[in-house]
């Protein structure tokens, strides 16, 4: 357990280095957030939908704080992949799988905290109807918590199967350009996914990809109710054990058939 | 039963080659990167494993260092199978690959000391002490806070090594960590991995292309070569059967006549003259008379034969 924890902490103080990083990666996602909520504002002024302006920018900014948990391989285990340091790795009395895993979970963790809450912060201070507003309830916010909990081990094995993949082709590029892409439509970072027919949503809503941002945001701005929560927490905990087990069998099937290559 | 115990192990890799024109799929070839070994090794013995590059080595230390499964043969070390009680093993075993890194690129190679304290569960006093006897050691108390990529590469090597006995294994792996040093650090490590061996009983498995780390540390020798063991033994005994020439380098005042026995080959400039020749052929005693008669000799030297060119023959006579 130690070695775990450990290692955990170890992730997290080299990402706490990276501060100039953590600088770009909040100016970027501004960016973005800005010219996301404007363009939905123009529609609105447009068409006004259904669901009201504020719930879509505070999706918007949730979905930029917390960008760095989706999108961020730890390029330090992938280079190990590529350049064979893996080996080490291999030779340590630990359970390879949960070693990595729980590396990936700090450096999403910190990553994401590091950025998300001086965003935050800023998004609460834009006018109404361009930035964030308070939780929909205190319960709801709660529950919004515990999910997000959840969606960062949901991420953490959806990370840790790119990893497995990428052990076979050595390279991550085009698993990675695939997964991406799925990942952006369906967690809704790109559009909320609020924003989808609702016949799509009833699909979507189930994928993995809805479990890490989109469900605890819903649960935080009140689009799930209270007594959604179960429910949503629910699906999210199931797809964990799912995800889980299939990134560990596919670890375990690398075990058998891996080379590192080179002297 | 020996410490380690290697019979018939057998490893294939499948090569997959480019596709030739006409063809639907790509053909594969099938490398046997070891075919047939066995062999054992005592506790505390300080072994060296040599052969040319693609010859099975690192295959063989990855097999037994519990992160390749083989084909085929049995390997056991201290009684435990490395590939299926792979956890248990590794706590007992040390690593280093001279051409890869295991400590952390952006943070004080202290920190990366610690955590392979929790990953052994090493306890507080154990560690501290080990720390302090390795550091003093390997001259390492000034770097211990500066991170990795601040180190030179001989630097470098020596955190690595550090890294690899915190734990204190009682079987260590060396593959080529004297590659790119320089003649100090080499000395420095040879000292200390003899030191170890011979303080703590480890056993030392070692990797590598360098003679003189063999000449220097190893009692005995293992040569590979296509993926089969071709000499099993004391290096001396190994050299004897191919080390048959010696080279006499004269120089004299004035350039003399000379008139050499068969078999002598000779290259000079002026009055420089270098001699090659085999002593069981051509008496040692014998040329010297011969040498010392044609002129006055201001400078003579007598050198075996350089032991890359040794083992250079060795292998050519190996047909590797």
């Amino acid at each position: 357990m130690r070695a775990y924890l450990s290692v955990f902490r170890m992730r997290n103080r080299m990402e706490m280095q990276y501060r100039g990083a953590v600088l770009g990666g909040i100016l970027c996602q501004m960016f973005f957030g800005i010219v996301l909520v404007a363009l939905y504002r123009a529609l609105y002024a447009g068409r006004p939908q259904t669901m009201p302006i504020e719930h879509v920018t505070g999706y918007v900014w949730l979905q930029q704080a917390f960008f760095r948990m989706l999108l961020a391989s730890d390029p330090d285990l992938l280079d190990k992949i590529r350049n064979g340091n893996i080996s080490y790795d291999l030779c340590r009395p630990v359970d390879m799988y949960w070693f990595y895993y729980v590396r990936v979970m700090a450096q999403k963790l910190t990553g994401s905290l590091m950025r998300g809450i001086p965003m935050l912060v800023f998004a609460f201070l834009l006018p109404k109807g361009w930035g964030l507003s308070l939780p929909a309830s205190v319960p709801g916010l709660l529950a919004g918590v515990l999910g997000l909990i959840l969606g960062l081990m949901c991420v953490c094995a959806l990370e840790n199967i790119t990893m497995a993949f990428t052990m076979r082709t050595l390279d991550p590029r085009g698993i990675q350009a695939m997964l991406n892409l799925l990942m952006m439509t369906f967690s809704g970072n790109i559009l909320p996914l609020t924003l989808f027919p609702d016949s799509w949503q009833k699909l979507i809503t189930l994928l993995p990809y809805a479990q890490l941002l989109d469900g605890p945001i819903r649960l935080y701005n009140g689009d799930y109710s209270i007594a959604d929560a179960p429910r949503v927490l629910l699906v999210q905990a199931v797809w964990i054990v799912v995800l889980l087990f299939a990134g560990y069998a596919l670890w375990n099937a690398n075990r058998k058939r891996i080379i590192v290559q080179g002297g | 039963m020996s410490y380690i115990e290697v019979s018939g192990l057998r490893k294939n890799f499948t090569v997959k080659k480019k596709r030739e024109k006409g063809k639907l799929f790509r053909e594969k070839e099938i490398v046997e990167a070891l075919k047939d070994v066995s062999f054992s090794v005592e506790k505390g013995e300080l072994i060296g494993y040599i052969g040319p590059n693609g010859a099975g080595k690192s295959t063989t230390v990855k097999i037994l260092s519990g992160i390749l499964t083989p084909d085929g043969g049995s390997a056991s070390v201290g009684g435990r199978i490395p590939w299926k009680e792979r956890r248990e093993h590794v706590r007992h075993i040390g690593v280093v690959f001279g051409q890869r890194s295991q400590l952390w690129w952006d943070v004080p190679i202290l920190d990366s000391y610690s955590l392979l304290k929790d990953i052994y569960s090493i306890s507080k006093s154990a560690y501290e002490d080990r720390l302090k006897e390795l550091t003093e050691a390997l001259q390492l108390e000034e770097l211990l806070r500066t991170p990795l990529r601040l180190l030179s590469l001989g630097q470098r090597m020596r955190a690595e090594l550090c890294g690899s006995l915190l734990h204190s294994p009682e079987l260590l792996f060396l593959d080529e960590p004297t590659i790119g040093l320089d003649a100090v650090s080499k000395l420095a490590l040879r000292d200390f991995l003899q030191r170890e061996n011979k303080e703590h009983g480890t056993t030392i498995m070692l990797t590598t292309h360098d003679m003189e780390d063999i000449a220097a540390l190893c009692s005995r020798v293992l040569v590979l070569g296509h993926g089969r063991k071709l000499f099993d033994g004391k290096l001396p005994e190994l050299l004897a059967r191919f080390d048959t020439t010696r080279t006499v380098s004269v120089r004299y005042d004035t350039e003399p006549e000379l008139k050499l026995p068969e078999g002598v080959g000779l290259s000079r400039s002026g009055a420089d003259f270098r001699l090659s020749y085999s002593p069981a052929e051509v008496p040692t005693a014998k040329l010297l008379e011969l040498l010392q008669e044609a002129g006055t000799i201001r400078e003579m030297t007598l050198q075996p034969e350089n032991i890359d060119h040794l083992i250079a023959a060795m292998y050519k006579e190996m047909d590797l």
